[in-house]
């Protein structure tokens, strides 16, 4: 069967998006592996030779570190305080729970620049200034929304008549839990949990104005590197983040139903 | 179902008493956290836009319109006015672009599907300070784009892409997408197929059914879909800081440079209070026009 017109058009239309999406990415990755000093598209020689100058650099090795413990941090931390509220949500209805969530959804939309301003003149307040923890902190309650919602379409999937069976069986709250919230779930929190450590480790402007100056993250020193005069390992970092979220939500889609997640409830075929 | 339905089979005898102590172990950590973490900082950034300036990048505290008054200028119209412009335009872009393709993937086959929503959170989630670089290394000198355009005569030898306008636009459009793609994933996945399909079987062409019957039931998202590439816009720093020059700053840029720069917080916090009320408004009128439209249709 020949494809008709509209069909072609619409081929045409994603695969031009496919490549304006794909185009810096290629970018980064071609110089990577270019041979040479000088920032040049296309690369002339492939080596390896940045990424061996990567792995062997304190400084590179140590920003990567201190990136991975605060997305990991943070990320454990929304997840945390966002399972009680959307559990109170789901099980009580208790009003309380959505004001909080609302408060958490509504900052979601606040400005970047916005939210890193009254996150840094909070922490210059306390006096607690120029700390890892502060960038933990400050990302997590940014990206509260992301936990919120995930686990908000989680509790929804549950099935309230098997809820309810366990409790006219007699089971407790717990045994509840244990049963039939616990293992639907947990696919719910791990992807939680992943997309909030994905975008924590990719920020720059909160970091920076929380705790820029001391606690110096991948996305920060990729920045001053690129304004201090290009080094090509800067390309390196750059690929280490590429690698990361896209196998991240490759997984994700292999732990969860992906389009159930991003908020289509009509069933999909395969 | 309200939780009185899930309670009537649960023991009845402490029914009233348990879940507000269960309620209130749920959620005074997370109540003192957003507390602490969100309310506070508000206040804090807005007492701070009306505290007294003092030397050396300190302020006390106060209650004066000083830094208001600066909001009075023309150079803050300006700045605003070119912030919205740049928003707008990239929102006009956006969402032509990202409302026709969300419609696409929502009618692939799941495998394609989760290939373009993997692709697209990829690419969404890639640092503003990667893409910047990238677009950098693309639109440079000596670069293959700049080659091709030397060729071919649009460009003067030696010239380059970027600082401009149309660098910091192509780069918001390029981090917008995704977002507004998946902003769109939900309600268009959700849209019944046999709305369609009645309107082809009444003789209706495939790209009129788009435009009378998908178009209009879509209204109420298109709007907040430009409203969600405005704050991205107001918020964004990197992009117009190294892709435009100083005509090309945000709003965002000189909230930076007041604090970080000129140690003048208290300007930057005002700023910051107008920015946010600003948001408030387009909120307001967004969700007034879109139930207007609704009644009407």
């Amino acid at each position: 069967m020949n494809p008709d017109p509209a069909t072609i058009l619409r081929r045409g239309f994603l695969g031009l998006l496919a490549l304006f999406l794909a185009a810096p990415l290629i970018v980064v990755l071609s110089v990577s592996f270019n041979a040479t000093r000088r920032m040049s598209f296309p690369p002339t020689e492939f080596s390896l030779r940045w990424y061996g100058e990567f792995f062997g650099d304190h400084a590179w090795m140590a920003s990567l570190e201190r990136s991975l413990t605060i997305a990991g941090l943070a990320a454990l931390v929304s997840v945390m305080v966002a399972l009680p509220i959307t559990y109170a949500i789901w099980r009580y209805q208790a009003k309380a729970a959505a004001v909080l969530a609302g408060i958490g959804g509504a900052l979601f939309l606040i400005p970047g620049v916005v939210a890193a301003l009254m996150l840094s003149a909070f922490w210059g307040v306390t006096g607690h200034v120029g700390r890892l923890e502060n960038v933990v902190l400050s990302h997590a309650i940014v990206l509260l929304g992301i936990p919120l919602s995930l686990l908000m379409v989680g509790f929804r999937t549950i099935d309230q008549a098997q809820v309810e069976a366990a409790y006219t069986m007699g089971a407790r709250d717990s045994d509840a839990f244990r049963m039939v919230v616990r293992p639907a779930m947990t696919p719910y929190i791990l992807c939680a949990l992943v997309f909030v450590f994905v975008l924590s480790i990719n920020e720059y402007l909160i970091a920076y104005m929380v705790a820029g100056f001391t606690v110096q993250t991948l996305p920060i020193k990729i920045f001053a590197n690129m304004r201090q005069g290009y080094e090509p390992t800067m390309c390196v970092a750059a690929v280490i983040f590429m690698v990361m979220g896209f196998s991240a939500f490759a997984l994700m889609s292999k732990v969860a139903d992906l389009p159930r997640l991003m908020g289509r409830t009509r069933p999909l075929e395969d | 179902m309200t939780a009185a339905d899930i309670g009537l089979t649960a023991p009845t005898g402490d029914l009233q008493a348990k879940p507000r102590w269960i309620l209130a172990g749920l959620l005074t950590g997370p109540a003192l956290y957003i507390l602490i973490m969100a309310i506070v900082p508000a206040f804090l950034m807005v007492q701070l836009s009306l505290a007294h300036r003092e030397v050396g990048g300190l302020w006390s505290p106060g209650f004066e319109l000083t830094q208001y008054r600066q909001l009075a200028t023309p150079l803050f119209a300006r700045i605003m006015g070119f912030s919205l412009l740049l928003a707008l335009t990239g929102a006009a872009i956006c969402v032509s672009l990202a409302f026709p393709a969300a419609y696409f993937i929502t009618r692939m086959r799941r495998r394609a599907q989760v290939a373009w929503l993997v692709f697209l959170l990829g690419s969404l989630s890639l640092s503003e300070v990667l893409i910047v670089f990238a677009f950098q290394v693309l639109l440079s000198t000596s670069g293959t784009l700049a080659g091709a355009l030397t060729a071919v005569g649009l460009l003067a030898p030696g010239g380059s892409l970027y600082p401009n306008f149309p660098a910091v636009l192509t780069c918001l459009v390029y981090l917008l997408l995704p977002y507004v793609i998946l902003f769109f994933y939900p309600a268009l996945s959700q849209l019944d197929p046999e709305v369609e399909q009645a309107a082809a079987t009444m003789g209706a062409s495939r790209v009129s059914t788009f435009a009378r019957v998908v178009l209009p039931m879509m209204r109420r998202q298109i709007l907040t879909g430009v409203l969600l590439v405005v704050i991205f816009t107001f918020g964004a720093y990197l992009t117009p800081l190294v892709l435009g020059r100083p005509p090309q700053w945000t709003i965002a840029i000189h909230i930076n440079n007041a604090a970080m720069g000129a140690g003048n917080l208290p300007l930057a916090a005002a700023y910051a209070v107008a920015v946010v009320a600003f948001m408030v408004a387009l909120l307001v009128v967004t969700r007034l026009l879109s139930r207007r439209r609704e009644a009407e249709a």
